[in-house]
């Protein structure tokens, strides 16, 4: 069966959307040089599934700077002032929340949407999952990733086996 | 970093040639915010780097031109023009009309089509059976026409002030944006005019909608818009202007008459030689 | 008049709350459905309640049905804010007695153009 995932074109909009709406429009994001990767410092990841009639998961990862900058556009604070781990996972989380729901929206339906799973690092995605879409973006300067995941659900349905014998 | 004097003269200049909109001294950071985004996606180091590349570069002018003016628009701007369109000119205007049963609306600027499209849901729910109506959409931006004949909006546009009844009745989802019903669709027509220019043929219209565009022009430009718009209102047709064009001391040509929370402009007809003279009908 | 803002999120709270003190409501914030109930219980009858859909213990779906159904809060005006964006969505939200939805994301001014539909747009802000 063929995965399905949003069109690129549909999960930049989603993006873009979510980031000017949030953390302003003056910087916008741009498509990553190829091979930049997200560099070596600490990552945030954040993720939330979408089960129903579609099956997936929908990441974002962003380096510390981009997570604190956010967090402190989204609580209104000054730039430098004191963060707890707690307020950054929680605007990471409604982030993805955001990109996450919409994403759901362009995909059949209906599904629910999972609350967000916040890291810091990594998030091991299960191995029942392939890469429909992924963004590589720039954003005042810093790298971000937004992937798609869609679950290979493979039909358990003994009887096409049985029909074809 | 902020922008060259030189640079911003030059983007002045061709705002201004091109739309007859105003970007006058201090408003540098407007420029400045407006045109970022545009410099750093052509991969431009900064905004002068960006304007030099606009000399030369046809292309990247339309878009400079798109970006600075101001399309800042949305829908049932303002609720209390839309109010006094449901209440009173609408009612007034289908008086007027029982011969032909036809109403027509000039949406002038009309950005994106928020205005347009408003006006149309509120057709599709009070206009009386049998009854059909027109609303002429223009714009100088052909941008913008292109996405009123598109219909499609994303999700920020379709939150600012949009019902969530309207939402749900008259639009239907195409990816991450929203596009209008064919219905309202076919109720607007899109067509390009310079509001600062000579009009093109027009018909005449039983309401015009000339909202947030007249605040972009110096004096002269507006009493000329407001002389040549006068022209295209049917007699006992009403002009809505913006709520903080209101005040504009309009000449004895124009009655002003409070409906509601909005002021509402009618023509005065002129006395003469065309003040008989049936209007001519253009095609649209 | 005053605000009930019900989100998990504490930036999203943070952000309607900044929209809304600005127009001169005062705010109680609730994590999650069960909360602002319990607050309602407790004899605040808001004006305005600021609803996310998806939250942990009591979503914002079963929060507008238990208001609607009781009597007290019949004059409460209840508004979600959710990035549930399906048409379907929006439809059962309005059907159960939401009065308005705005779709995350959105910019203050959405908030502000609704509160402008709903006549909830208080006239003179407290200097
Ligand atoms: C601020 S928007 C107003 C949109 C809508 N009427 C409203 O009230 O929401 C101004 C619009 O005027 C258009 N405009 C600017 N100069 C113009 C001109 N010379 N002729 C016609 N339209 C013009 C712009 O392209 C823009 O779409």
């Amino acid at each position: 069966m063929i995965l399905e995932g949003p069109t690129y074109t549909d999960l930049h909009a989603v993006v873009d959307e979510v980031w000017s709406a949030f953390l302003g429009p003056e910087d916008p994001l741009l498509p990553a040089l190829p091979d930049t990767g997200l560099g070596d410092g600490v990552t945030w990841s954040a993720a939330t599934s979408v089960t129903g009639a579609w099956n997936g998961v929908v990441t974002v990862e962003i380096p510390d700077v981009v997570a604190q900058t956010a967090t402190e556009r989204m609580l209104g604070l000054a730039p430098g002032e004191d963060l707890s781990t707690e307020d950054v996972a929680d605007a990471v989380g409604e982030l993805v929340n955001m990109i996450g729901g919409n994403v759901k929206s362009l995909m059949p339906g209906p599904s629910a949407l999972s609350l967000p799973l916040v890291a810091r690092g990594t998030i091991a995605s299960p191995s029942d999952l392939t890469e429909v879409s992924c963004l590589d973006l720039t954003w005042a300067g810093s790298p971000l990733r937004v992937s798609v995941l869609a679950r290979r659900d493979v039909p358990a349905r003994a009887t096409d086996k049985q029909e074809s014998a | 970093m902020s922008i060259a004097e030189s640079s911003f003269h030059y983007v002045a200049d061709l705002v201004r040639r091109e739309t007859s909109m105003l970007y006058e001294q201090g408003k540098e950071y407007l420029v400045e915010a407006r045109l970022l985004p545009l410099a750093r996606e052509a991969g431009d180091s900064d905004v002068d780097v960006y304007v030099s590349r606009l000399m030369t570069d046809a292309a990247e002018r339309r878009k400079a031109i798109d970006a600075l003016t101001i399309n800042e628009t949305s829908w049932f701007r303002d609720n209390a023009p839309y109010q006094a369109f449901t209440d009173v000119l609408l009612p007034q205007a289908i008086a007027a009309r029982q011969a032909t049963r036809k109403i027509s609306i000039w949406s002038a600027a009309c950005s994106s089509g928020q205005e347009a499209y408003s006006l149309s849901m509120l057709l599709d729910q009070h206009l009386p059976l049998g009854w059909t109506a027109e609303i002429l959409a223009t714009d100088v931006s052909t941008a913008m026409l292109g996405r009123v004949k598109a219909g499609r909006y994303s999700q920020v546009e379709m939150n600012r002030g949009l019902p969530a009844t309207h939402l749900v009745r008259y639009f239907t989802r195409v990816g991450s944006e929203w596009e209008v019903s064919a219905d309202l669709r076919r109720i607007v027509t899109t067509q390009h005019l310079n509001l600062a220019t000579t009009f093109p043929p027009l018909p005449t219209f039983d309401i015009v909608f000339l909202r947030n565009v007249l605040i972009y022009f110096d004096l002269d430009t507006k009493r000329d818009i407001l002389r040549r718009v006068h022209a295209r209102v049917a007699p006992g047709g009403s002009l809505l202007l913006g709520s903080s064009e209101t005040t504009l001391d309009l000449t004895d040509s124009w009655e002003r008459e409070a409906v509601g929370r909005v002021q509402v402009h009618r023509p005065v007809p002129a006395a003469g030689a065309f003040g008989l003279t049936a209007p001519t009908r253009a095609a649209v | 008049m005053h605000a009930l803002i019900i989100d998990d999120s504490r930036a999203m709270r943070s952000i309607l709350r900044r929209i809304v003190t600005d127009l001169g409501y005062d705010t109680t914030e609730a994590e999650h459905g069960q909360a602002a109930l319990d607050h309602m219980e407790g004899g605040l009858v808001p004006d305005l309640c600021l609803i996310d859909w998806n939250m942990p213990v009591m979503d914002g779906y079963q929060f507008v049905q238990r208001v609607r159904d009781d009597p007290r809060w019949r004059d409460v005006t209840l508004m979600m804010v959710t990035t549930e964006s399906e048409h379907g969505q929006i439809v059962r939200a309005l059907a159960a007695g939401a009065h308005e939805y705005v779709i995350k994301p959105f910019t203050p001014d959405a908030i502000v153009d609704k509160l402008e539909l709903l006549g909830l747009l208080v006239a003179e802000v407290p200097a």
